[in-house]
């Protein structure tokens, strides 16, 4: 297990108490920890999925699921915000998969600048700057592998196919991008 | 995989869902079997979740969180699923006592709340019934491949070639120590011993020729060879001595005059 800063202590405290109060069915709690990461969820579901509408439904789906199993979270074993992240990921792309779409045939630009305020709701700004430089720094092609491996969950062999470079070529990309990205979110 | 993975790329191209084919199979087993590498797997999770914090911000539509906290509370623990909408309905009733044409569409809309209410109710009860179901299958596909990893791991490891075999018996059956020696008066001493256990730096065997009469006479010393071997060739001894017994005994690195360990082989000369 990682160790973990004391802001992050403070948000995971913060969220163990909203969860506690959903349990006692304090409906204001969901709403706070909707004001908390309702945005992130959304903003994930939407670069994945890139519709208004189905990234509202995994927006509503992830916050009901989070009522559900409410119960069962150990905050000694993670941060709700890696749970969401994770699962805003996850359920955006089984559903992209379910679509049976196709990456769009310009899938990967520059990432957009970060034009709205994520980091303020987050309390993670120099968080999510470092990620994004993090990002920006990378020669393109890895950037490329690695936006196709987490945004549209493609494994090393789709990427390959997808385009056209030789498997052993995506494979050290990303391992590449990885060592340089591990600078950045520590080991 | 043989060892842990070397790389944190390994895991980190795991928890993107990336790897795939023989490495992903391979990491799957390991993980299986290696707590140590389940831990880092978790950390590779956590950091590599960091990268939604890449993705564009964009606020979430109008209306949502009102949605999901209607949801909430037409289904949360502590109010039943019809409540909150009855209520909600009987106060628009009250305000608009004056207009009996509000009172009648406010009769309606109770009807239709109570309709949806039970309606809700049972999808609810059926969605759980599934969701039950769903679990359950979801259990019982984790425990099969738990399953099938263990077996395809425990292939692995019969089949590979770096795998050594390993006899073990019952300490009882252990090899037994035993000591041939082959000797002539005149002409000397040869002295053969197997299935000898290793000693400590500071002990070595020590061969004694116990003659018909008098005190034992070091016949020399020796160390077992890494098969349990050990061998005392032509010592010097007293010429035309008639030797009643052999005997080896543990000593103290260098040898003694006269023998004081324990006694590991003795031979009556028959």
């Amino acid at each position: 297990m990682e160790p973990i800063t004391r802001q992050e202590h403070a948000s995971r405290d913060a969220d163990a108490g909203l969860i506690r109060r959903i349990l006692n069915g304090d409906d204001t709690a969901l709403g706070a920890l909707y004001d908390r990461y309702g945005r992130l969820v959304y903003s994930v579901s939407l670069r994945i999925l890139r519709d208004t509408g189905a990234a509202e439904e995994v927006l509503q789906d992830i916050f009901y699921q989070l009522w559900r199993v409410a119960g069962s979270f150990d905050f000694a074993r993670g941060s709700l915000s890696s749970w969401l992240m994770v699962m805003a990921r996850n359920r955006s792309i089984d559903r992209l998969r379910r679509r049976g779409l196709t990456v769009a045939e310009n899938p990967v630009g520059a990432l957009p600048p970060a034009r709205f305020d994520l980091e303020s709701d987050l309390a993670r700004k120099e968080m999510v700057g470092r990620v994004r430089g993090a990002l920006d720094a990378l020669p393109e092609p890895q950037r490329k592998a690695m936006e196709l491996a987490y945004f549209e969950g493609l494994t090393q062999s789709e990427i390959a196919e997808q385009t056209g470079d030789p498997l052993g070529t995506v494979k050290t990309r990303l391992r590449a991008a990885l060592t340089s990205l591990r600078k950045v979110f520590g080991t | 995989m043989s060892g842990h993975p070397q790389f944190e790329e390994d895991f980190e191209l795991y928890a993107l869902g990336a790897l795939d084919g023989d490495e992903k199979s391979a990491l799957d087993r390991h993980l299986f079997a290696c707590a140590e590498c389940r831990a880092r797997m978790e950390g590779a999770r956590g950091r590599m979740s960091m990268l939604a914090l890449s993705a564009p911000s964009v606020a979430p539509p109008d209306g949502v969180r009102e949605r999901l906290i209607e949801q909430f509370r037409a289904e949360g623990p502590r109010e039943s699923s019809d409540e909150p909408l009855v209520r909600s309905k009987v106060m628009q009733f009250r305000r608009s006592l004056w207009a009996p044409l509000w009172a009648a569409a406010a009769v309606l809309l109770l009807a239709a709340a109570a309709w949806f209410a039970v309606e809700n109710r049972r999808l609810g009860a059926e969605l759980a019934q599934l969701e039950t179901t769903h679990q359950q299958l979801e259990e019982s596909e984790q425990r099969l491949q738990a399953q099938t990893a263990r077996a395809a791991a425990a292939l692995d490891i019969l089949t590979a070639p770096e795998t050594v075999k390993v006899e073990l018996t019952p300490v009882a059956a252990r090899p037994v120590p035993h000591g041939k020696a082959f000797y002539n008066p005149s002409r000397g001493l040869l002295f053969y011993a197997a299935n000898l256990r290793a000693l400590p730096d500071d002990r070595i065997y020590e061969l004694w020729l116990i003659p018909s009469e008098g005190a034992p006479i070091d016949a020399g010393i020796f160390n077992s060879d890494v098969r349990g071997n050990g061998e005392v060739i032509l010592p010097a001894l007293p010429p035309g001595l008639i030797a009643k017994a052999f005997a080896v005994t543990v000593e103290r690195a260098g040898g003694v005059p006269a023998p004081t360990g324990p006694k590991v082989l003795i031979g009556p000369v028959s």
